[in-house]
């Protein structure tokens, strides 16, 4: 068995080590990201069926569970480690011919970091940790915001940070209040005690952990950095943003409602946030002509979906939400490197600048498609079965208010099909008035293997769900179950 | 009880001039003094008045008269962390100026929706 430590020690290594390799050659460095992944996707893969049978609990350092850091590596941690393992990797063989201009070094780096980071938040049982871990990814995020050092770029960069930093300084403000009333760090341990004290001093804490994490998250009220940072950073950055970075968000916020405070009575208000978030999402994505800052609205939409599905906190529920996270990873990781690449041939962000891509680039234009369609939810696209889980998971409560709930949801998805259709209508059926390619060049293959495996994989998971389906049940039985989890890292 | 008076009179100091100032500079110390202030909190949870640090070089040291050392590990993490921050603020601010010749963030607007 791989030890969980090394899908954090060995790209955290890989990191450091970028400078060095730098001296020997300038151009290995940028090969550096994909060895680490490759590295994190092998060992998270070979994880799964130990953490089936039951949850891994790693003591750093070598003190037992209360005292020291421990790493609580339970199905849903390693079902997030594999799915950013293998988005960040796509991301970066893409990033090898992409990222030309610039500190390309540092951008590696950094994207490393931001992996990092990421894994580290799903692996962790300590709270304070999880804010370590939380801060790599976020100053890493902000730096690569700015990497294009263009007006757009910096300002956005600007305002993610400010935004950023009084979330961080919130989730620091909670984790002092926890610390004073419980004296540990240790997630289960705050967990088993949490009823130890009045809700009333209990929802401090709790309401400043959520509005901090739901800074990263982007829901509705807190999402103000999220468009500026995803249309003017590089797209492949925009694409790790959207696919993981906003998730870690809602991970942190899942585990802190499902797992350390078990706050049931804070569901219907999980709901109602969901459902305001995807409809200003999608409402705002509808008017936008700058084609990434729509898929950055978009991706705010579906977050609201995931804390919608999340909010039903019934199995069938929360293993839609978790479908859902998978399938807008990939579907918007494929977006954004299809419009990427069309950005950089057409050389503008405008939708009507897209027109007669469909023929220029048949390949990129038809990845985008598939993206698009699995993103509305059409059959057999991935988007498909998750949203139909999540349908499913809402009918079968038979509760009237649910049903009247998931009409909004389902007028959503109609917003969501009416912008994007009309960028595939601009794309196939609208003639470009430009010179027909003035400079003909051929797609590079690190542009296009990524796209293809991302193409593959949301079409095959979409005919074949039941791939994932033993991994999400357990992965959902886990974060409903708060005894088991606290038993498993304090027997 | 008078230093968390004090650490949360600080951090709603620091959150106001976030809130309320246009020179980005000024924002980013807003955003310094609203961290000191939690970094004050945090220390406060672990703090014992007269205690000393829990190192048993003395006899007959009382382990009620220890302060806790875990917050101001965290703190020293934190701090770190806030340093980072600040220097790549800081930095940003620099590009920013190059590019605009300002730092009132009412005129700083290329990106409005």
């Amino acid at each position: 068995m791989v030890n969980p430590v090394l899908l954090i020690v060995i790209p955290l290594g890989l990191t450091f080590t970028i400078p060095l390799f730098g001296f020997i050659s300038k151009k290995i460095t940028k090969y550096i990201p994909i060895l680490g992944m490759i590295f994190n996707l092998a060992a998270a893969i070979t994880l799964i069926p130990r953490v089936l049978q039951a949850p891994i609990i790693i003591s750093l350092g070598g003190f037992p569970a209360p005292f020291g850091i421990n790493l609580m590596v339970d199905p849903l941690a390693v079902f997030l480690a594999v799915l950013i393992a293998l988005v960040g990797l796509m991301i970066s063989i893409y990033a090898v011919d992409y990222i030309k201009k610039g500190a390309t070094q540092s951008y590696h780096m950094l994207y490393l970091l931001l992996l990092v980071g990421a894994t580290g938040i799903v692996l962790t049982g300590d709270i304070f940790n999880l804010f370590v871990f939380f801060e790599i990814l976020c100053i890493s995020s902000y730096a690569l915001v700015a990497y294009n050092q263009d007006k757009p770029g910096i300002e956005a960069g600007i305002k993610y940070l400010i935004q950023g930093t009084v979330g961080s300084g919130l989730i620091l403000m909670g984790i002092a209040l926890l610390y004073g009333y419980f004296g540990t760090l240790n997630m289960a341990h705050i967990a088993k005690h949490i009823h130890s004290i009045t809700p009333l001093s209990a929802f401090l804490p709790l309401a400043l952990l959520i509005t901090g994490f739901g800074v990263e998250a982007a829901i509705i009220p807190l999402n103000a950095w999220l468009p500026d940072a995803h249309s003017s950073a590089p797209s492949s950055i925009s694409a790790i943003l959207s696919s993981i970075a906003i998730k870690m968000g809602v991970y942190s916020i899942m585990r802190i409602i499902f797992t350390l405070f078990g706050a049931s009575s804070l569901l219907h208000f999980l709901l109602f946030i969901g459902l305001i978030t995807l409809l200003v999402g999608e409402l705002a994505a509808f008017r936008q002509n700058n084609i990434k800052r729509m898929l950055a609205y978009s991706s705010t939409g579906q977050i609201g979906l995931i804390i919608f599905a999340f909010g039903l906190a019934s199995a069938l529920g929360i293993k839609g939400a978790l479908f859902q996270i998978t399938s807008h990873a990939l579907a918007k990781a494929l977006l954004f490197l299809t419009v990427g690449y069309m950005i950089y041939r057409s050389g503008s962000m405008e939708i009507d600048s897209l027109a007669g891509m469909g023929k220029k680039l048949p390949v990129i234009s038809l990845a985008f498609v598939i993206g698009v369609f699995s993103l509305i939810g059409f059959p057999p696209f991935v988007g498909f079965a998750s949203k139909f889980l999540i349908v499913e998971a809402t009918l079968v409560q038979h509760d009237l208010l649910l049903t009247i709930l998931l009409g909004f949801v389902l007028l959503a998805t109609v917003i969501e099909c009416a912008y994007f259709l009309k960028v595939i209508q601009i794309i196939y059926f609208k003639e470009s008035n430009k010179d027909p390619d003035q400079t003909r060049k051929n797609t590079s293959l690190a542009v296009l293997i990524p796209i293809c495996i991302l193409m593959v994989l949301v079409v095959g998971i979409g005919i074949y769900p039941e791939v994932l389906s033993k991994i999400l049940n357990s992965a959902a039985g886990m974060l409903l179950d708060r005894g088991e989890y606290i038993r498993s890292v304090l027997p | 009880m008078i230093y968390y008076i004090g650490a949360i009179g600080l951090i709603i100091i620091g959150l106001y001039i976030v809130l309320t100032k246009r020179n980005l500079i000024k924002v980013i110390i807003g955003l310094d003094i609203f961290e000191t202030g939690i970094f004050i909190l945090l220390v406060c949870t672990g703090y014992i008045k007269g205690g000393t640090a829990p190192i048993f070089s003395k006899d007959k040291l009382n382990p009620s008269l220890m302060v806790d050392p875990i917050p101001q590990a965290l703190v020293l993490t934190a701090i770190v962390i806030g340093v980072a921050t600040l220097a790549l603020a800081l930095s940003l601010v620099i590009r920013l100026y190059r590019h605009y010749g300002t730092l009132d963030v009412r005129k700083i607007k290329e990106l409005k929706w």
